[in-house]
């Protein structure tokens, strides 16, 4: 039994996630994609302490609603 | 079909009308290559300007050059192993003044911690090209790792656009770190099969 089967499916889906080997147009890419333009896209800039974005971001939104 | 098959789809129907007209008015490939590559030196100077949206449309009218080139290529029967290089070799040019651009703007506005992430994900780019480079003189393929030259171009071009390159910045950093790391291992796992087989 290899290495990679006795890890579990997590652990898995980290391991193929950083050692990426899946071709563009996949099920797989679209996944890491939403990832990514998430990331982008709902991280308020104030946290990434970024120079020249303006506005809170949706996560910002969304916190500044709660409060 | 994915929803990036699906986009990559819809790209191509104003894409092959391009392709078309490039091959009737005979245009070399290699020089719509050099073309793409000056469009993309304008791009970064709106990118040092801060002139995200700007400089994202002009990255966009660069790369469709880009694109193109290779199609035209085959199209026109002037596919040859100097134009792949030609090709590379320019689009190293494009990535770094883009970068260049960039830097330069946080340099402005006295950002050096956005500087030096701005200068590592160039480094990290350059390095994700020439690991696979390197690699596949020794061994037949090593195309592993997400972080390739079409997603940071399209990476940049929505941090351009929707003014979130902070963000961008970062994950290329980080995937293109990943990437080369990736490209390493295969490369080391591969050679030693090899050398394992011999």
């Amino acid at each position: 039994m290899t290495m990679q089967r006795l890890l579990t499916l997590p652990a898995r889906a980290v391991w193929h996630a950083l050692f990426w080997t899946f071709e563009r147009a996949t099920w797989q890419y679209d996944l890491m994609v939403i990832a990514i333009l998430a990331f982008v896209w709902l991280t308020p800039p104030d946290w990434l302490g970024d120079p020249t974005a303006s506005g809170p971001g949706l996560i910002g939104i969304i916190l500044e609603r709660l409060r | 079909m994915t929803f990036t098959g699906a986009i990559g789809a819809a790209c191509m129907f104003p894409l092959r009308a391009i392709i078309r007209a490039c091959v009737a008015l005979r245009i070399h490939p290699n020089v719509l290559t050099l073309v793409g590559v000056f469009i993309n030196f304008i791009a970064a100077w709106f990118f040092a300007q801060g002139e995200f949206v700007t400089a994202g449309f002009v990255m966009l009218v660069a790369n469709i050059f880009d694109f193109i080139d290779g199609k035209v290529a085959e199209a026109t029967n002037l596919a040859s192993r100097f134009g792949g290089f030609w090709d590379s070799v320019m689009d190293r040019f494009s990535d770094l003044s883009l970068f260049i651009g960039v830097i330069y703007l946080y340099a402005q506005l006295g950002r050096t911690d956005y500087v030096m992430i701005a200068a590592f994900a160039m480094m990290f780019s350059v390095m994700t090209s020439y690991t696979r480079a390197r690699a596949e003189s020794m061994i037949d393929k090593c195309k592993v790792g997400f972080m390739e030259r079409p997603e940071r171009i399209v990476l940049v071009m929505i941090g351009a656009f929707t003014n979130r390159m902070g963000a961008v910045l970062w994950v290329i950093l980080v995937l293109s770190i990943v990437t080369v790391l990736d490209r390493i291992y295969y490369t080391w796992r591969a050679l030693k099969a090899q050398e394992a087989a011999s």
